[in-house]
């Protein structure tokens, strides 16, 4: 196991070297640099501007002048639209923001998910199963985009519960609209899989000869049941945590969090070259450590998968 | 030094008397005990160093943090800042500012003639490499082109200090406005001790030192930032509003539902909605005439079509638009339709009297298509067909629409519309691969040469490559004259005949603000805003 994780760390190295590359000179085929504006910069001005950004230099030194600063000084760069900040600054501040709501959502997902997937297949087709169906649809027809407006104008205009944006340091006020949209949709798929997954649980030989053994339902369900039964649940949350850590664009413009979500799509119209290519490492070191915690999780899970590694 | 001076600075010695401006709370008022002003900006702001500061969000936080040798008045007419008064020399060249002996940074140190010195060699230092730097080459200080070129130190920038209190600037041609131009963030003071103690981190909340009305005291990049009173502050006894705040808000709609919440005092009207909030909250929304203009602008380079090197098609395809229609029924903010580059509200800019605004719609329509059919176009003619290019958003395209109808109906011309991506739009318009293209510009002063330069033959911005020589010789002629009217004048009725732009309209800024807030500069054009110079009353 020990063997496996440390090939799997070893892996990323590599890959993070061909996504920088990769990156680097996409972004370059796209029109316009960080330095265009409406008025053109007078020549003079310009070379100035890129020289002390070393953007006079030929790509692949740049490219090259890249990779060193972050291996010897962990320096992604400066920024080029937040000009008195770093790549590392915006990280450091707009990071914790995001993940610190993407916890809280999944946390969320998770505690209201499952359960609700539960009791569905337990109560397989009676209310509470068509509660959880009809909840199912609903988080589907309001993604995101639709449920935080609607949020917004129901708790922060006409009850005036909840602020209508903003971080404020993360109280938990500010918090909570941002989780639970972000979450919504995320908790109908959990609880679907998990009473699906459940369902087939429950109807497998190995319950039946349980019960046939005469141990109670309870026991059979905490047990037996519900550890196989949660595996396709869990599978999905690990891809669906990278995704709202990193797919959060919406909720972080929307809410004004300040969370990297803004970053990304603020650095992609202003052509800032480090903060796109800085979060694109983020992205892609987090989705692979992600990606490996699962795994691991899988294996202390399911016997068969751990024998296999 | 003799004492001549001309009329801008006599006017300007004459406001001076009036002393400086700050909250002008008449008597009776019941202030609010909060006073806090809350407002939304649409982005964070590139930066909080003066000489780095490029967007109109950061020089709103920038005019509160730091003070410039002037600031301008709720008018936008300029009043002592840093500085009480200033002489001109006989040729017009040389400036010397006389600066108050009150004036503090926020860590106690006094305000000197050489935090000037400092930051204006800053701003043209190739090392800082400030993108506005070409403001201090239009400003024209002697060498400043040199400086930033890389052939001279900075050390040769024409700024000194004779003393503490006295700061002069000599400059490589009259520049009749140049008083005016000293309210601009870029030539603010900046504190060389912080800078050399902090380095780049030096704007940072913990170790910045500003010299304005407030300190920043909070930073949290794309959420907010916050201001508060500075005690050091020489007017800081006529400082109402104890703390600002702004907040970064993305999106349009919902900084209006927070406005409503009641957590912001101030936002901007999304698109098309200033007639129904006018009408719901009338004390509220302010459509207020802002000094940026709208135009087409034909692509008269090589590589732009054959049609438009014929004066007749542009003429025609400028008559043709109803600006009356756009405006009342397509943008609905109050703007104003245009028939000049310079818009109306310009200071000291009258506009004239062209012929194309004296005309009606229909006496247009009729002349576009006599015009047209003359050039050898429209029904009896050649087909007249082009691409007209804008950078992606809603209320572009809607122009875009109703001019490309108004063409088709009227002259029978087809327009493909094209919408590009920003920058990517600035690439292609920049690199002339149109033939028609959406243009826009908000002034960087308070005079028309900040409109009228971009249509001579070197300016930057000069995307059509329209090149006239008169036009050319008349600006540059306005940048020495006392009476610039009959250039401009000249100059306008040059581009009314030419048209090597269609001007569609002038622009008006929509906001929601609350009716506590008082002191918000609704009449400059510019909408620089002072903090210090506003209060909030009780509701």
């Amino acid at each position: 196991m020990l063997n496996y994780t440390l090939r799997r760390l070893m892996a990323i190295v590599p890959t993070l070297l061909i996504l920088i590359i990769i990156c680097f000179y996409i972004m370059r085929l796209a029109p316009g640099g960080p330095f265009t504006s409406e008025r053109a910069l007078p020549d003079s001005v310009m070379k100035n501007v890129l020289e002390r950004y070393g953007m006079d230099e030929p790509l692949h030194v740049q490219l090259w002048t890249y990779i060193k600063n972050i291996v010897l000084y962990f320096d992604f760069g400066p920024s080029f639209s937040q000009k008195d900040r770093t790549v590392n600054d915006v990280i450091a501040q707009g990071f914790p923001v995001t993940l610190t709501y993407g916890f809280w959502s999944a946390v969320f997902v998770l505690t209201t998910g499952i359960p609700l997937g539960i009791v569905a297949a337990l109560k397989h087709n009676s209310f509470w199963d068509y509660v959880m169906t009809g909840l199912a649809i609903f988080s589907q027809i309001f993604p995101n985009f639709v449920l935080a407006p609607l949020m917004v104008l129901l708790f922060t205009l006409a009850l005036g519960w909840l602020p209508g944006g903003g971080w404020n340091g993360g109280h938990w006020s500010y918090v909570i609209m941002p989780a639970v949209a972000l979450g919504t949709s995320y908790m109908a798929s959990i609880a679907r899989l998990t009473r699906g997954s459940l369902l087939e649980v429950l109807n497998s030989p190995f319950i039946r000869t349980a019960r046939a053994k005469g141990l109670p339902e309870r026991t059979i369900l905490i047990r037996h049941a519900l550890k196989p039964a949660l595996l396709p649940a869990l599978t999905y949350m690990s891809s669906v945590f990278v995704y709202m850590i990193t797919g959060s664009v919406f909720i972080d413009v929307f809410f004004s969090t300040g969370g990297i979500g803004q970053d990304f799509i603020s650095g992609a119209y202003s052509r800032d070259y480090s903060i796109i290519l800085g979060l694109a490492i983020l992205y892609c070191v987090l989705t692979f450590t992600l990606n490996l915690l699962v795994d691991l999780l899988y294996a202390w899970i399911d016997p068969k998968v751990r024998s296999n590694l | 030094m003799s004492r001549h001076i001309p009329l801008l600075s006599a006017l300007l010695s004459t406001s001076l008397l009036v002393g400086a401006h700050a909250a002008d709370v008449p008597a009776g008022t019941t202030l609010a005990d909060s006073q806090v002003f809350t407002y939304r900006a649409l982005d964070e702001v590139s930066s909080f160093d003066p000489q780095v500061i490029e967007d109109a969000d950061g020089a709103d936080i920038a005019r509160d943090l730091f003070e410039g040798l002037y600031n301008q008045d709720a008018d936008g007419n300029i009043v002592p800042g840093v500085a009480l008064s200033h002489t001109v020399s006989d040729d017009n060249k040389t400036y010397t500012f006389t600066l108050r002996d009150t004036a503090k940074w926020s860590d106690g140190k006094p305000v000197t003639a050489g935090d000037f010195v400092y930051a204006w060699q800053r701003a043209v230092d190739p090392e800082l490499a400030s993108p506005y730097a070409w403001y201090m080459e239009l400003m024209s200080i002697e060498n400043a082109s040199a400086i930033i070129a890389g052939e001279k130190p900075i050390t040769d920038l024409a700024v000194e200090a004779t003393d503490n209190h006295t700061f002069v600037v000599k400059l490589s041609q009259p520049l009749p406005y140049f008083a005016k131009m000293v309210s601009h963030t870029t030539t603010f003071p900046s504190p060389k001790w912080t800078i050399d103690a902090f380095g780049s981190d030096w704007t940072k909340p913990e170790n910045i030192v500003t010299n304005g009305a407030y300190v920043l005291t909070e930073h949290v990049a794309k959420e907010r930032s916050t201001r508060e009173r500075n005690p050091m502050y020489w007017d800081n006894a006529h400082t109402v509003i104890d703390k600002v705040v702004t907040l970064v808000i993305g999106d349009d709609s919902q900084a209006l539902t927070r406005y409503r919440a009641g957590e912001v005092d101030k936002t901007d009207i999304p698109a098309g909605q200033y007639p129904s909030l006018a009408a719901e909250l009338p004390d509220e929304a302010y459509a207020l005439p802002r000094l940026c203009n709208y135009y087409f602008t034909f692509n008269m380079s090589e590589n732009g079509p054959e049609a438009f090197k014929d004066e007749r098609v542009r003429q025609a395809l400028s008559y043709a638009i109803d600006r009356q229609v756009i405006v009342d029924q397509v943008l609905q903010g109050g703007q104003f339709p245009a028939f000049t580059f310079t818009p109306a509200a310009t200071a000291g800019f009258e506009v004239p009297a062209v012929d194309i605004a004296g005309m009606t719609q229909a006496e247009r329509d009729a002349k576009a298509k006599e015009l047209l059919a003359e050039a050898g176009y429209g029904p009896d003619g050649e087909k007249l067909a082009f691409n007209y290019l804008y950078n992606s958003s809603e209320a572009h395209q809607k122009v875009a629409i109703v001019a490309s109808q108004m063409w088709k109906q009227k002259l029978g011309v087809d327009v493909t519309l094209e919408n590009l991506e920003w920058k990517v739009f600035l690439e292609t318009r920049g690199a002339q691969n149109y033939d028609m293209a959406r243009g826009a510009w908000c002034g960087d002063y308070n005079e028309a040469s900040t409109f009228l330069d971009l249509l001579t033959t070197p300016s930057g911005y000069n995307d059509g490559k329209y090149s006239n020589a008169r036009v050319d010789e008349l600006m540059a002629e306005a940048k020495s004259s006392q009476d610039t009217q009959p250039l401009y004048t000249e100059v306008e009725e040059i581009l009314a005949d030419e048209m090597p732009v269609v001007p569609v309209y002038h622009y008006s800024t929509n906001i929601m603000l609350k009716d506590t807030i008082k002191g918000w500069p609704i009449h400059n054009v510019e909408q620089n805003m002072y903090s210090k110079d506003m209060y909030i009353v009780a509701e």
